[in-house]
């Protein structure tokens, strides 16, 4: 078994922890008081946020670069006062002998002993803190836990943040780099895009799919949660449809492994057949609008806290607006949009060749040749022999594409037009 | 034989029309050779990129992109920072041979890259502005952050007028033997919306047809170009036939390649036009400004012209 790519490339140095640069700065002044003889008024600090942004990695680069021990407790160690005691206690109250090593202890998972049968644990872990002669370091994931309370007035916190996605995408490239792995920018940022922040996760991810090639190309990503992709969404957007309630509607799409993005294409394109009501259709619409636009302020803005939104708006937004339902049952289909796409990847992959060879010698962008050159081009090599040839040299065209470009029906276009001029007539 | 477009391209800075204040202020800076970086903003087809490329050829000479001096990267085709790293810096830090000190970096479209890409970009401008001045070219200078604005000197151009699109189709017409109408001319710069890669396109394809141009030949064109598709869409949806309009925008977003922001404008200047009421009328303006601020928000164009022929197959055909 080769080693796991998230120990291989743990940070060695504070430096190459990725991101948070603030709470990561704040952190190392903390400990240089530490480190100067000076403790800091407060003895522990509490890093918090979700998982896989860096927490751990932090104080063991730290350790690691400056000399430290680290002591690391986890919560699954222990389950009282006197555990707690035992192993963080004795170790916290040792003063640091000269000569001695240094040591920080790390425990893990703090809001994983708020529990009920960790009686006593939050408690002896505050006495702790007002005792403690090393540096004492609480990471947890959902530090507003009631129950931590006594614990967070005394720490020092500091929150970790998903990272950006251009953070995790920077950071696998490097990976990929060492590895000697070719992978494209687009696996990349899915798998970045998949993690929500998480370094830790697409780290993994990345991992699974590579299995040892040395090349990862796109069809690796479905590897990644693809079981059962089509029952498991017939189900949920069974319970999409006709949940009652925002919870419900949300809850359907719990657990299951699909990509948001493919759930959200088929609630898309189901919901004309399965809303009969043209109203309800239009504030079922709306609701996939928004949710639409959350996404893209996540994608944009990187800001991975709004995701939250995205899920009960699109799927509860849809629910609530189905006032009415057709008479009778209507099933489930395949997305249009995906069958449509399918069938045009031809047509759309021969424009879009046109297009790079108009976009190169026009100084244009491909999207604008597609749009604002091609189709005076089709026209002038539909009406006119001697200047569509011309043109063809120019741009290099390709037989195939000449024949396309030519198959612009002229006809239907004589009329189109003067349908158009006729409405003009009348406008004016 | 080279598309109009091309052919017709301003050479030098002295064939630039309509943008007085930009080409003199150019021209200034021509002479002191002290370029500044500096971003272009201004509407499509007003000369924003022939600008650019006039401006190098007059202070490099005729060879300015053989030599080295100049390239041109098109933001909306390399949205992906890691490749206009590349190629910018590959570009941008070695020293040029040569009479000059620096080259210049031509970056079009470059509203299209994201804020992170910005910001990036930003770093790239700074490490390398002694080797490298930078041409940034925008629709829209509020969509370039702050930092970039402030490190450039900005170049309105004007919408280009009647006059100057009308003059310079004649000229084009007169070199290429055309006969073309007063009417005809007027209906192409109606169509072109003040585009002069636009107008002269349809000129180009009018000559195609024949080279006595009418008001008719403009029109076959546009039915060619675009078949009344937006009012088709219109329609179909306001006749209850969503899924066949909703089919009809994919095709135009996905197939034909029509930029969303078209899309709108065209929907925009059809809405006045169709059987609903007033009140109607207006609400569904309201959406659509609502609906063209999400796009460039970054939000799915289909998915929020979907809401909007949703809203619109709700309302009523008027009485």
């Amino acid at each position: 078994m080769t080693e796991l790519w998230v120990e291989k490339y743990r940070p060695k140095r504070v430096a190459e922890v990725v991101g948070n640069r603030e709470s990561v700065e704040t952190f190392v002044k903390w400990m240089k008081q530490w480190e100067l003889g000076r403790p800091p008024e407060k003895r522990a600090v509490l890093l918090y946020g979700p998982a896989g942004v860096g927490k751990t990695s932090l104080v063991l680069a730290y350790g690691r670069e400056h000399g430290y021990d680290v002591v690391e407790v986890n919560a699954s160690d222990w389950r009282d006062e006197a555990r707690v005691k035992a192993v963080v206690g004795e170790s916290s109250l040792q003063a640091t002998l000269e000569g001695s090593t240094k040591k920080i202890i790390l425990v893990d998972e703090v809001d994983g002993i708020a529990g009920k049968e960790d009686a006593g644990g939050i408690a002896a872990l505050s006495r702790i803190i007002n005792e403690t002669r090393v540096p004492l370091v609480l990471v947890a994931n959902n530090p507003w836990d009631p129950k931590l309370a006594p614990i967070r007035e005394k720490c020092l916190m500091l929150e970790f943040r998903r990272l950006k996605k251009t953070e995790v995408v920077k950071r696998l490239r490097e990976i990929a780099e060492m590895e000697g792995i070719k992978v494209s920018d687009a696996v990349l940022e899915k798998l970045a895009e998949r993690s929500e922040g998480d370094l830790r996760s697409a780290i993994n991810d990345f991992q699974a799919i590579a299995g040892g090639r040395k090349v990862v190309d796109e069809r690796a990503l479905e590897a990644l949660g693809s079981r059962n992709r089509v029952r498991e969404i017939f189900d949920a957007l069974r319970m999409v449809f006709n949940a009652k309630s925002v919870r419900a509607a949300r809850a359907a799409l719990e657990g299951l492994e699909v990509d948001l993005d493919m759930v959200y294409t088929w609630i898309l394109d189901n919901a004309p057949e399965q809303i009969p009501d043209p109203a309800d259709l239009a504030e079922a619409f709306e609701a996939l609008a928004r949710a639409d636009l959350i996404l893209a302020r996540v994608n944009r803005k990187q800001e991975w806290r709004l995701m939250r939104y995205a899920i009960p708006v699109m799927t509860g937004g849809v629910a609530l607006a189905r006032k009415h339902k057709p008479s009778g049952f209507v099933k489930f289909t395949f997305p249009p949009r995906i069958r449509f796409l399918q069938a045009t990847s031809a047509e759309r992959e021969l424009r879009r060749s046109i297009a790079q060879k108009i976009a190169t010698r026009l100084h244009l962008s491909t999207a604008k040749a597609l749009s604002q050159m091609l189709p005076y081009i089709s026209f002038i090599m539909v009406n006119d022999g001697g200047m569509g040839e011309a043109l063809a040299r120019y741009f290099e065209f390709t037989p195939s594409e000449i024949s396309y470009l030519k198959g612009g029906k002229a006809e239907e276009a004589k009329e189109a037009g003067a349908r158009r001029r006729a409405v003009r007539r009348k406008k004016s | 034989m080279l598309p109009w477009v091309e052919k017709y391209r301003p050479k030098s800075l002295d064939e630039i029309v309509n943008q007085e204040e930009v080409v003199s202020s150019l021209k200034n800076i021509l002479q002191t050779k002290a370029v500044p970086h500096m971003l272009f903003a201004g509407p499509p087809g007003v000369g924003k990129t022939a600008t650019a490329h006039a401006f190098a050829r007059d202070l490099f000479g005729p060879n300015y992109i053989e030599n080295g001096y100049f390239l041109e990267i098109n933001a909306s085709d390399e949205r992906g920072i890691q490749t206009i790293r590349e190629k910018v810096k590959m570009f941008a830090r070695q020293i040029p041979m040569g009479e000059y000190s620096f080259k210049i970096l031509f970056l079009d479209e470059s509203d299209q890259l994201t804020d992170d890409a910005q910001h990036a970009f930003r770093r790239v401008m700074e490490q390398f502005s002694v080797t490298c001045r930078f041409i940034l070219a925008a629709n829209y200078s509020n969509r370039i952050i702050e930092p970039i604005q402030s490190r450039c000197a900005v170049f309105r151009f004007k919408p280009l007028s009647k006059i100057h699109v009308i003059q310079y189709l004649k000229r084009i017409a007169d070199n290429e033997g055309l006969e073309v109408d007063d009417q005809a001319y007027e209906v192409i710069y109606d169509f072109s919306e003040g585009d002069m890669r636009k107008a002269i396109n349809i000129l180009q394809a009018c000559a195609s047809v024949s080279k006595r141009i009418e008001e008719k030949t403009v029109y076959e064109v546009m039915g060619y170009v675009s078949r009344g598709e937006v009012r088709r869409i219109l329609e179909l949806a306001l006749s209850g036939k969503f899924t066949d309009a909703r089919d009809e925008v994919r095709r135009l977003l996905y197939v034909q390649g029509i930029m969303p922001s078209d899309l709108v404008s065209a929907i925009y200047r059809e809405l006045f036009y169709i059987d609903l009421d007033e009140d109607d009328k207006l609400e569904l303006l309201d959406l659509l400004g609502e609906v063209d601020y999400r796009i460039s928000e970054g939000a799915t164009p289909e998915v929020q012209l979907m809401a909007f022929l949703a809203r619109l197959a709700a309302k009523r055909k008027r009485a």
